[in-house]
């Protein structure tokens, strides 16, 4: 697909992209065909278990290892981000992870330990992002900032366990620095995603039944993560410069949904087998 | 009598991946048996680097698979 030119022009750094699956992956692909320049950032860990080599080749981005959760590793980034741009229009965040959820350890009896560090992975992060972003004079005035979030956010998907938690916290932070930023013309916003196979998405348990019963339910189907990409590129643009503290739905129509036939189908087979049986 | 290095490498482990001191034995596997992801296993190596001040190479730390590994690793090397 060709691109619209949306972002030419304009800088950034993007959050979380691991591999191929990522969401953040399929973002910085766009932004790059949209003409953005942008340094790609995740936690050193990421270095020996994913391929951010490879998207720093292709979209020809520096890469800043940081971890998100360290206010000084966010500093430097930002000052380093600023030496090689001057200052940007736009920020991605597209971390998660729960460390709970990756050890099946159930909700009612959380490990507090993990639990803090899933929220200040999964969420915190962002406020630091910001604050530091601000701090340093990185972020231009009308620049645009956006988070990955999930439907989890707000109604219960039972294996999602502390992940409700952390993408409620999210969206909260998202609205509360909205609010602050405002004054600035710096806009801040949510995606609340479809479910995604991410390596993050493949650790919760139950994932692909969560994932083909949303496949099942929403009208257009799941969306992957290049509509995603192409969604939030618009975001990132000119063209939403009024768009702000929103959580805004990229599902093919799930969270207006109830159930649909394809469900009640499969639900009626289910049962006649059981009576069956 | 346990080793300094073999008492860190345990203690990490402990903290790192929640399980019992009891659980850690030297022929434990990380992932067999102490429940250990992917993203654990690389969070332990570089907690072992941070730890002991050295730098072990992606294919060296392929090779590390137990406690016993690890300790074996560090004693030669830190």
């Amino acid at each position: 697909m060709d691109g619209y030119d949306l972002l030419d022009g304009k800088t950034g750094v993007i959050f979380g992209a691991l591999n191929e699956d990522s969401i953040a992956w399929s973002l910085a692909q766009a932004c790059h065909r949209e003409g953005a320049d942008f340094v790609l950032s995740n936690a050193p860990v990421a270095r020996r278990l994913g391929s951010l080599d490879e998207l720093a080749d292709e979209t020809d981005s520096p890469i800043i290892w940081a971890d998100a959760t360290d206010d000084e590793e966010l500093a430097e980034l930002f000052e380093e981000v600023k030496d090689e741009y001057g200052s940007i229009d736009f920020i991605v965040h597209s971390i998660g992870m729960g460390v709970n959820v990756r050890k099946d350890v159930p909700y009612e009896d959380l490990n507090y330990n993990w639990y803090e560090q899933t929220l200040d992975v999964s969420a915190v992060s962002l406020h630091r992002i910001v604050n530091h972003a601000l701090d340093t004079e990185a972020i231009n005035d009308g620049g645009s900032i956006l988070a990955m979030s999930y439907i989890g956010a707000e109604r219960i998907f039972s294996k999602y366990s502390e992940m409700g938690d952390a993408k409620a916290l999210l969206e909260s932070i998202v609205r509360s620095f909205g609010y602050r930023l405002g004054e600035r013309d710096i806009r801040i916003n949510a995606i609340s995603q479809s479910p995604t196979k991410t390596t993050a998405g493949s650790g919760i348990e139950g994932f692909d039944a969560m994932y083909e019963f949303a496949e099942r339910v929403a009208p257009l189907g799941n969306a992957s993560a290049d509509s995603c990409a192409d969604y939030a590129v618009t975001l990132l643009s000119d063209l939403t410069r009024m768009v702000t503290m929103q959580t805004l739905y990229h599902d093919g129509g799930f969270a207006s949904m109830g159930i649909s036939d394809e469900i009640v189908e499969a639900m009626e087979d289910s049962f006649a087998e059981e009576e069956e049986s | 009598m346990a080793s300094d290095i073999e008492e860190t490498v345990k203690s990490i482990v402990v903290d790192k991946l929640g399980v019992d001191e009891a659980d850690v034995a030297s022929d434990a596997s990380f992932t067999n048996d102490l429940g250990a992801d992917s993203l654990d296993t690389v969070e332990l190596i570089m907690e072992f680097e941070k730890e002991f001040d050295l730098t072990i190479p992606d294919e060296e730390a392929e090779e590390i698979a137990t406690v016993g590994d690890a300790v074996g690793y560090l004693e030669e090397k830190a």
